[in-house]
C-alpha cells in the first residue's frame, strides 16, 4: 500500500498552477480563520482567482459537478431558509418554547432539559443557526422571569443544537454536503446517525442533570410568572400556521420518500418553498426573500469553487495520499482519524469550509483504494460508509468544542452578549471541550461497535 | 433663516462617564432656552467639550429594552413589574455606552431646508447646531421648524408669491 501510495504521488505534478491554487486555498483559510476579513468575502474574491488565473474555467465552476458549486447545497439551504422565513410570523415557534416552559412547570432544571431536547429536535429539521435564533430570545425572557443566570441555558442549548443538528440529512450543513458529495439519502442519515444522536442526547441531559441538577433553584412567586404565560396568544395568524405545517408535513414526507421517489433532497425543498410561497398568500416575495442569509449562501459557493481549484491541480489527492500513506489504507484507522481530526479540525475552524475540503479528499481516497468502481458503487461501498458517519459525527459534534466552532455557537454569543450577558470564550470552553470529548467518544465506541464489530 | 435663527441655546451637556441616573435628572432639570426648564435628549462633550455623542429619549428606552424583546414576538409574554425593574437596573449604566455616536449636526448657517432634509432622512427630532469651529452653540428642533412652516403657511406674504 505505502509503496502506491509513493507511486502515485509521482503522478501529481507540481507546476506552477499547483502553488498558485494552493496558495490561494491556504490564504483563504488563514483569512477565514483570522476573521481579520468577512469570510464570504473572501471566499467570494478567492473563488472569482481562481477563475481570472485559469486555475479552473467558469464552465468548471458554475456546472461542473466536480469542481463546481454544489447547488444541491445551496437550493436545499435556501428553500429552507424561506419555509422558516414565511412560517415565522405564524408564532409557532414562540408558541413551542413558551409551551415548553410551562411543561417544565417552571422549575429551572426541567426548563433546562426541556429546553435542551425540543432545541435538538428543531436542529434536527430545521438549521442550527435558525433554530437558535428561535429559543435563544425566548430563553432569555424566562431566564429573566425566573431571574436565573441564562448563560448555562444558552450554552447548553447551543450544544444541543449541535447535537441535534447531527441527526438528520437536513440537520446541518456539513450533513446536507455530505449527502450530495456520497449522493447518500434522507433515511441513511436516520438510520445511521439519528440512533447515536438519540443515545448522545440521553447521556448528555444526565449529565447536565449531574452538573445542574441540583444548583438550580427559583422562588415560587417567580414560577408563577412563567404559569401565568398563556402560549396561545402565541399564535398571531392561525390561517398561516395551518398552511405551513401542512406544507412542512409534505416536504418531510417527501424527505422521507426522495430516495424513492429518484428526487434529490433540493428538489424537494425547492418544492416545499414554492408551494408555501404559493399559498401562503405571500403578495411581495422580496422580503421573505431578502430575510435569507445571502452571506452564507455565497460563502458556500466561493468555497466550492475555491475547493474546485485545489481539486482540479491535484491538492486533494496529494492530501488524501497522506492520509492514506498514515493508516496504511487501514479504513478503520482512518474512520477514527477522520472522526477524531474533524472534531478537533471544527472546533477551530469553521466545518463548512473544513468538509468541503473533506469530501473530494474522501472520494479520492476511495478511488486509489477501489480504482475499478465509479458512481454510486464507489462512493456508497461498504467499507467506505463508516468513514461518512466519522466525518458527520466528527465535523458536527466538533463544533461544540469552542465559542467559535460552529456559526450557531457564534450566534449564541453575540445574542448573549447584546443582552448584557456575555460569554467569554474561555466560559465557552469549559462547557463545551468536556461535551464534545464526551459526545465524539459515544460516536467512536457507535461506529467501532456498529460497523467494525456488529458490522450491522 | 437659517440654522442659528430657530435653534435653542442650551448649555447643560452630559459627558460619557456620567451614569443614566444622572443623566435622566438632568434632562429634568436642563433650561431650555430662557423660560422652558426639561429637555427628551442632550449632547455628550468630552473634557475637551467636544462633542462625542447624543443621548435621547430612544436611547435611555432602548437600554432598558431588552435586545431579544425585537427579535421574536414575546409582548404577550411580559409581566407587570418587568419594565419598572429594568428601569431600575439601567439606572447605573454609563453615557458613553448607551449613546448614539453617529451624531447628526447642523451648521450655524444651513438654511432651514437642508435641516429638515436632515431630520427627515435620518429621522431624528433635534440636532446640536456648530459654530464655524465645531463647537456646539445649540439645538435645532424638528417642532420648530414645524412651527415655522406653519407661520409660513399662514403668513400674509404667502399669497404675493
Amino acid at each position: 500500500m505505502v509503496q502506491d501510495v509513493t507511486a502515485a504521488s509521482t503522478q501529481i505534478v507540481m507546476g506552477s498552477s499547483f502553488w498558485i491554487a494552493t496558495s490561494i486555498f491556504i490564504l483563504a483559510y488563514a483569512l477565514i480563520v483570522s476573521e481579520k476579513i468577512h469570510k464570504t468575502i473572501v471566499a467570494i474574491f478567492g473563488a472569482a482567482l481562481m477563475i481570472v488565473i485559469g486555475i479552473v474555467t467558469q464552465e468548471d465552476a458554475f456546472h461542473s459537478t466536480e469542481l463546481g458549486v454544489d447547488w444541491n447545497v445551496i437550493f436545499l439551504l435556501v428553500s429552507m431558509m424561506t419555509i422558516i422565513n414565511i412560517m415565522k410570523p405564524s408564532g409557532i415557534f414562540e408558541y413551542i418554547a413558551i409551551k415548553s416552559a410551562k411543561w417544565g412547570k417552571g422549575e429551572p432544571f426541567k426548563i433546562m432539559a426541556i429546553f435542551s431536547v425540543v432545541t435538538a429536535v428543531l436542529s434536527a429539521f430545521l438549521d442550527n443557526v435558525t433554530t437558535v435564533l428561535l429559543i435563544a430570545p425566548v430563553t432569555l425572557l424566562i431566564c429573566q422571569a425566573l431571574e436565573l443566570d441564562v448563560i448555562p441555558y444558552l450554552i447548553t442549548e447551543v450544544l444541543a443544537s449541535n447535537i441535534g443538528g447531527t441527526a438528520t440529512l437536513i440537520g446541518d450543513p456539513p450533513n446536507i454536503m455530505i449527502a450530495s458529495k456520497a449522493q447518500l439519502d434522507f433515511m441513511a442519515f436516520i438510520y445511521h446517525l439519528t440512533p447515536v444522536i438519540i443515545i448522545t442526547m440521553i447521556v448528555y441531559i444526565f449529565t447536565l442533570k449531574l452538573v445542574f441538577g441540583r444548583r438550580l433553584a427559583v422562588r415560587e412567586d417567580l414560577r408563577q410568572r412563567i404559569m401565568a404565560m398563556d402560549e396561545s396568544e402565541a399564535i398571531k395568524d392561525p390561517v398561516l400556521l395551518k398552511k405551513s405545517l401542512i406544507v412542512l408535513a409534505v416536504t418531510m414526507t417527501g424527505f422521507v420518500l426522495h430516495g424513492i421517489l429518484h428526487l434529490e433532497p433540493a428538489t424537494i425543498a425547492l418544492f416545499g418553498a414554492g408551494l408555501l410561497l404559493l399559498v401562503s398568500g405571500v403578495k411581495e416575495p422580496h422580503h421573505i426573500l431578502a430575510e435569507a442569509e445571502w452571506a452564507t449562501l455565497f460563502f458556500f459557493i466561493g468555497l466550492f469553487i475555491i475547493i474546485g481549484g485545489v481539486i482540479k491541480v491535484g491538492l486533494i489527492k496529494w492530501m488524501s495520499l497522506q492520509v492514506l500513506a498514515l493508516t496504511e489504507g487501514n479504513l478503520f484507522a482512518t474512520s477514527m482519524v477522520v472522526m477524531w481530526f474533524s472534531a478537533f479540525a471544527s472546533a477551530i475552524v469553521d466545518n463548512i469550509p473544513y468538509v468541503a475540503t473533506m469530501n473530494p479528499l474522501i472520494i479520492d481516497m476511495a478511488k486509489q483504494l477501489w480504482p475499478n468502481l465509479s458512481g454510486v458503487e464507489l462512493l456508497q461501498h461498504p467499507e467506505l460508509m463508516p468513514l461518512w458517519w466519522s466525518l458527520a459525527l466528527g465535523a458536527c459534534l466538533g463544533g461544540n468544542g469552542t465559542a467559535i466552532g460552529a456559526s450557531a455557537n457564534v450566534i449564541v454569543v453575540g445574542i448573549a452578549e447584546r443582552s448584557g450577558n456575555p460569554i467569554s470564550f474561555k466560559k465557552f470552553l469549559l462547557y463545551g471541550v468536556p461535551f464534545m470529548i464526551q459526545t465524539v467518544i459515544i460516536s467512536t465506541i457507535y461506529v467501532w461497535l456498529r460497523y467494525y464489530v456488529l458490522q450491522v | 433663516m437659517k440654522a442659528k435663527d430657530l435653534m435653542i441655546p442650551i448649555h447643560d451637556y452630559l459627558t460619557p462617564d456620567s451614569s443614566l441616573k444622572e443623566a435622566v435628572n438632568l434632562f429634568r432639570t436642563a433650561v431650555r432656552g430662557e423660560q422652558q426648564v426639561g429637555v427628551m435628549g442632550l449632547t455628550v462633550l468630552d473634557a475637551k467639550r467636544t462633542l462625542v455623542g447624543i443621548l435621547s429619549m430612544t436611547d435611555i428606552l432602548k437600554a432598558v429594552y431588552p435586545s431579544y424583546m425585537s427579535m421574536m414576538n414575546l409582548g404577550d409574554f411580559t409581566w407587570d413589574g418587568m419594565l419598572e425593574s429594568l428601569a431600575c437596573q439601567a439606572g447605573d449604566k454609563k453615557v458613553g455606552d448607551l449613546m448614539t455616536r453617529k451624531v447628526i449636526t447642523a451648521r450655524e448657517d444651513d438654511p432651514l431646508m437642508e435641516c429638515v432634509d436632515n431630520l427627515l432622512k435620518n429621522r431624528v427630532r433635534r440636532m446640536p447646531v456648530l459654530n464655524k469651529g465645531g463647537t456646539v452653540i445649540g439645538m435645532i428642533y424638528l417642532r420648530d421648524i414645524f412651527f415655522a412652516v406653519t407661520q409660513a403657511m399662514l403668513d400674509e406674504s404667502c399669497k404675493l408669491r
